[in-house]
């Protein structure tokens, strides 16, 4: 069987990252192929250029044969390739009928008129491929969940009638959303769409993935690392192949790693935010590394995000050093000796227009003021002090960070929290994410010293690899609650396996 | 079948990130209808010449002007954007017109025309908004400002010291001449209305529109002409002020560069309260007319019973702040950014 | 669906040329505003020697006070990301307090008609704030409250002032003629020029106005800078209210309305970007040199008065089109 849909060797970098590092893969007529990967393999980078809202590096995608440069949603759906989206990718206010034909109402509408009964006949058509009960003037945000699906599948296969040819339908993890009835439905849905489009099933749920597909492809640090039938292989298999060995070779330092001190620095009761965790439970203590892995979704980031104010919490405790603590803001919890390094460096680590100096006494700006004065000249001094001692590379302390490369700006954006005695819990939200290898070790090292000094650190990180080397102990998450934790002392480290299976 | 699910129904997955609820957009649809009604009750309870078919005649005539200009508004605030040009166009617009028809400043006495002709340049005003935000990518705030000053800067040249008074008696028919009770003019805000509210069911224009105030990223990835829309939706409602400004010139019998004085406010303030949100995407031509009768009645009410007609336009905006108070108020949030 | 990547923007190509659209945006904020100056008083002087005597430099710089203390303190708003549509309304307000209240309450009607305006100024922060709505809509509406707000106290009618208490802002001092209101503005100047030189104010605005997400993630103060500004916006337009009484001799609810876009176009003009993060009072003062210049400039070359409005619409369009960071606007409304 000729494949519909081929991807050859694509890659894409950005910054010092590459995320798609040559993948390749095909997709046949009538076929539901699986795609399988940890967070960061590279999953939403491919998908998001199979329609053209990023564009490859380098290597080509064949539809049906020919090559093709896809340009946006509206071009890929001419061409016959729709995506349902993670976040759904329909305009909340208008009816149904709309959304499935927006761009494309064809002789729906003619000379800018809209004929209301034949969208809608059009409309129906779609809905009737997928067996759904939709009604097609139906407003689309007073529908449910897992109903905007439906009818973002009904709007991919509306590209059937477009192009006369079959669609490939991209699904992005689709059940994410839904409740156990509701994947069931959209099982049924697969099913019937391949026998009139092929699928791509991109999930990080194993068994629904084996379940589903015909072949499955795994992604690991941005390549396709594996293809193999449902029959051949098992979930753990597939673990093993998604976590893979990093050749990368990425020294931890792990022999440096001290045991924690006996003080509970930071505990964590009953912490529940809605609709994103419930009674999360956990303490750290002083000079201790706590991991916390999960998925997209877990609800790990809200909770770092809730301990430093930046998110509100519905109930729950939180202790600092024996001390309750209930930060309505950043600026509260900062006074209270928390920090945070964000995972989005550009657009909340720093402020880019502003000198290196500057970002770094931003939190504690009293270090750097007598009264309401600055002192320019002390902060001068005391952002140099940070940055020989931490071997920032910069013309100097005036200079912008956002001239700096993201290795240089991320160790300038993480001595903003030294910079005062007063830290007791950092944060560090993937703080090596897009970092070059000489960096992030520069950053292990750091993180190293911080415990060495008795603060407790919460990380996040992308690799489990590299969350369990740098860990005392790894906290795992699953669906807004916390589901095990693990020790992690240095020469008893945890395989990474038995983390993941514990995240999905 | 698959009915719509409840408003309060949760999915069951013990899981995390709550995703776009559904929603009921009822409340928005019937509240400022009952707010009208309530309004009504109030001051024909305050003021006995209130329900008089006199004084309702004289509502419906004083909000015509607001409603023509309401339903260009209209589409501009759909597609999420502002227009603060609508003094401007209707100043230049109201001198247009008062030269081109008989006037006591030149020998000119094109009639209907000089009306299609100062519509059009109110388009042209319009035009030139929806090019120069879309183009240079402004915000729409900063381009219509500027639009403005360039119309009253026209208005004030063609005004040039000497006021033309109309002396067409057509004219003058059409400022005095009543059908059923009515000035001609409302009957003229009627038609607008009625145009207006087919425009906004029928064409690409209006539901593009709307569209793209309810997700503009979506909309354009999908293949939708953003861009022509906006400019489209910003000529449309040039065309609208136009209007306005000749509907005011009639009115008054001569052409004056304040002739849209107090008007962009007040129309905010009618689309907003009637439930034509600023975010864009929601309410409609009806429900801004809602809001147009509301702010009418208001003003018309308090000079009833005795309030300062001067004090309208403090009312008019402390009602609009109130206003987006109320609709913003659930979207607080901790980190939430707003300039 | 989101369309940004996790790992930041698109990559800067190593080592290529500098000029970078955000680098060639900078450089003209810089420059460019000097630059026009500079031409423009040039031509100027060219057509019209006269225009270089100390007498005519003096009477053109105290003709730019009110617009420079207004844009003063409508800058200071505009540099954390905001915008004060209601400045000019507030001052015609303050001028119809100042000329009601003189008689009674003598010199001190000053800083109580300032103090009133801050506090109005205030309440519109707080409201920016508390509420989460559009500094531009908050403004907007109170604008319109200011000015019916006049057009009561004032029962829609001039107020004139008698009397000597506000001659020191509007007199000539000294044997060089300088005015006194020149002194004024220029003391406002240094004293805001300090408190962003020397106070982490300046750069707690800047952090607002180009990213505040960072801000508020770096525990700066977002909330009471943003009612600080506010307040000393409102400041401004009182004080600025209080000046034009003294040269106008009267209060009126409309009579700094006309300023607005003035006040806009200088502070644009200037190198101020709109969208914040950018600017300051060494721009403003620029800026409004060039508005007040333009304007002296139209009459030497002969140009009617009635097309400054025009010039005014296009200058803020034109400006605002070339220094706008459209970074921070992926999708502009």
């Amino acid at each position: 069987m000729s494949a519909v849909l081929s991807v050859h060797d694509l890659r894409k970098s950005y910054a010092e990252t590459r995320a798609l590092d040559g993948v390749s893969f095909e997709v046949r007529r009538h076929e539901v192929v699986g795609l399988i990967g940890e967070n960061g393999a590279g999953k939403s980078t491919l998908l998001k250029m199979l329609v053209g809202l990023v564009q490859p590096d380098s290597g080509r995608i064949e539809l049906r044969g020919r090559a093709v440069k896809m340009r946006g949603i509206g071009q890929a759906g001419a061409a016959g390739i729709g995506m349902v989206f993670q976040e759904q990718s329909l305009i909340p206010n208008i009816t149904v009928a709309e959304n499935i034909l927006l761009a494309a109402e064809g002789g729906a509408v003619r000379g800018g008129v809209y004929r209301w009964s034949d969208l809608k006949r059009r409309a129906q058509v779609q809905l009737d491929k997928i067996g759904s009960g939709i009604r097609p003037d139906a407003i689309t945000e007073t529908l449910s969940f897992a109903d905007r699906q439906f009818v973002e599948i009904a709007k991919v296969l509306a590209t059937e009638e477009r192009t006369n040819a079959e669609p490939v339908v991209l699904l992005d993890e689709p059940t994410s959303v839904l409740d156990r009835d509701e994947t069931e439905i959209l099982f049924a849905q697969i099913e019937r769409l391949r026998t009139r489009a092929s699928v791509v099933f991109v999930s990080h749920r194993l068994d629904e993935v084996l379940r589903v597909s015909d072949r499955v492809y795994v992604l690991r640090n941005g390549r396709t690392v594996a293809e193999c039938t449902p029959g051949e292989v098992d979930e753990a298999a597939l673990r093993r192949l998604m976590i893979g060995r990093d050749l990368e070779g990425s020294h931890y330092g792990e022999e440096d790693q001290r045991p924690p001190g006996d003080a509970v620095r930071l505990a964590v009761r009953g912490l529940t935010v809605r609709g994103v965790c419930e009674g999360v439970d956990f303490d750290v203590h002083a000079g201790e590394v706590l991991g916390i892995a999960g998925v997209q979704g877990s609800g790990r980031e809200e909770v770092c995000r809730a301990l430093f104010g930046a998110r509100g919490v519905k109930s729950g405790t939180i202790e600092l050093d024996g001390k309750t603590v209930r930060p309505r803001a950043p600026r509260a919890a900062i006074a209270r000796g928390f920090g945070f390094v964000p995972a989005e460096r550009r657009s909340e680590g720093m402020v880019g227009t502003m000198s290196v100096a500057e970002n770094m006494t931003l939190p504690h700006i009293g270090e750097v003021c007598a009264g309401p004065v600055l002192r320019r000249g002390l902060e001068r001094r005391l952002a140099e002090t940070w940055i020989e001692r931490l071997r920032i590379k910069t013309p100097s302390a005036a200079a912008p960070i956002g001239a700096l490369s993201g290795g240089n700006q991320q160790k300038a954006v993480l001595a903003r929290w030294l910079v005062s005695d007063g830290l007791r819990v950092l944060i560090l939200d993937h703080p090596t994410r897009g970092l070059d290898v000489g960096a992030k070790g520069e950053v292990y090292r750091l993180i190293r010293e911080l415990t060495a000094s008795g603060v407790a650190v919460l990380l996040m990180a992308d690799s489990l690899e590299e969350l369990i080397a740098m860990s005392h102990r790894v906290l795992v998450m699953k669906d807004g609650r916390v589901t095990d934790t693990i020790d992690a002392a240095p020469g008893e480290k945890p395989a990474p396996l038995e983390i993941l299976e514990r995240m999905i | 079948m698959t009915p719509a699910r409840s408003v309060l129904a949760a999915p069951e997955t013990g899981r995390a990130t709550p995703r776009i609820r559904p929603r009921s957009t009822l409340l928005a649809d019937l509240g400022p209808t009952i707010a009208l009604v309530v309004l009504c009750a109030v001051f024909a309870a305050l003021s006995p010449q209130f329900a008089t078919w006199g004084n309702i005649r004289n509502i419906l005539d004083s909000a015509a002007v607001l409603a023509v200009i309401a339903v260009g508004l209209t589409f501009v605030l759909m597609l999420g954007a502002i227009d603060l040009s609508i003094e401007g166009v209707m100043a230049a617009a109201a001198l247009c017109v008062a030269l081109l028809v008989a006037n006591t400043r030149n020998d000119n006495d094109f009639g209907f025309l000089a009306i299609v002709a100062a519509t059009a340049l109110g388009a042209c005003f319009g035009l030139a908004s929806g090019l120069l935000s879309t183009g240079l990518k402004i915000p729409s705030f900063m381009t219509t400002l500027g639009v403005s000053a360039i119309g009253i800067g026209v208005a004030t040249v063609l005004f040039g010291g000497v006021q033309p008074s109309i002396t067409s008696p057509g004219v003058a028919e059409w400022a005095s001449g009543q059908w059923f009770g009515l000035t001609r003019l409302t009957f003229v805000a009627v038609a607008v209305v009625v145009v207006g509210v087919l425009i906004e069911r029928y064409t690409r224009m209006g539901r593009y529109a709307r569209a793209i105030g309810g997700a503009e990223e979506i909309a354009y990835l999908s293949g939708v002409p953003v861009r022509r829309v906006k400019v489209l939706a910003f000529a449309f409602a040039g065309a609208t002020y136009a209007i306005a400004g000749i509907m005011v010139t009639i009115q008054l019998g001569s052409g004056i560069v304040q002739a849209g004085v107090g008007q962009n406010f007040a129309a905010i303030t009618a689309a907003v309260v009637g439930g034509t949100l600023l975010s864009g995407g929601r309410g409609g031509v009806l429900h801004s007319i809602v809001g147009v009768m509301i702010v009418t009645v208001l003003v018309n009410g308090l000079v009833l019973i005795g309030v300062s007609p001067y004090v309208q336009r403090a009312v008019q905006g402390v009602i609009v702040v109130v206003a987006v108070a109320i609709t913003a108020w659930p979207l607080r949030a901790r980190m939430r950014v707003v300039k | 669906m989101y369309v940004s990547e996790k790992t930041g923007t698109l990559p800067r190509v190593a080592g290529a040329s500098r000029l970078t659209p955000a680098a060639r945006r900078r450089l003209l904020l810089m420059a460019m505003p000097g630059a026009v100056l500079t031409v423009l008083v040039a031509a100027i002087a060219l057509a019209n020697p006269h225009f270089l005597r100390p007498a005519s430099v003096w009477t053109l710089l105290d003709s730019a006070v009110p617009i420079l203390i207004l844009a003063t303190g409508a800058m200071l708003v505009i540099l954390c990301g905001g915008i004060v549509l209601s400045v000019a309304a507030l001052a015609s307000l303050a001028s119809v307090l100042v000329a009601l209240w003189v008689p009674a309450l003598g010199g001190a009607v000053v800083p109580v008609v300032v103090l009133l305006c801050a506090l109005a100024g205030l309440a519109q922060g707080a409201i920016h704030v508390v509420a989460q709505i559009p500094s531009f809509l908050v403004t907007l509406g109170g604008m319109a409250v200011w000015a019916g707000l006049a057009l009561v106290i004032s029962g829609a009618a001039t107020i004139g002032v008698s009397g000597t208490t506000l001659d020191w802002t509007f007199t000539r001092i000294g044997d060089a003629g300088i005015p006194s209101a020149v002194l004024i503005g220029a003391a406002l100047v240094l004293v805001v020029a300090a408190l962003l030189q020397f106070t982490p104010l300046r750069r707690w605005l800047v952090a607002i106005g180009s990213s505040e997400s960072a801000a508020l993630m770096a525990g700066v103060p977002v909330a009471k800078t943003k009612m600080a500004v506010f307040a000393l916006s409102g400041a401004c337009a009182g004080f600025a209210g209080v000046m034009l009484v003294g040269r106008t001799f009267s209060g009126a609810p409309s009579l700094a309305d006309s300023l607005l876009l003035p006040v806009v176009a200088a502070i644009v003009v200037g190198g101020t970007a709109i969208t914040g993060g950018f600017g300051g009072i060494g721009r403003t003062v620029i800026g409004v040199l060039i508005i007040t210049v333009l304007r002296v400039g139209l009459s030497v070359a002969g140009v009617d008065s009635s097309y400054e409005q025009i010039f005014y619409g296009v200058l803020v369009i034109g400006a605002v089109a070339l220094t706008i960071d459209r970074s921070k606007l992926p999708f502009v409304k």
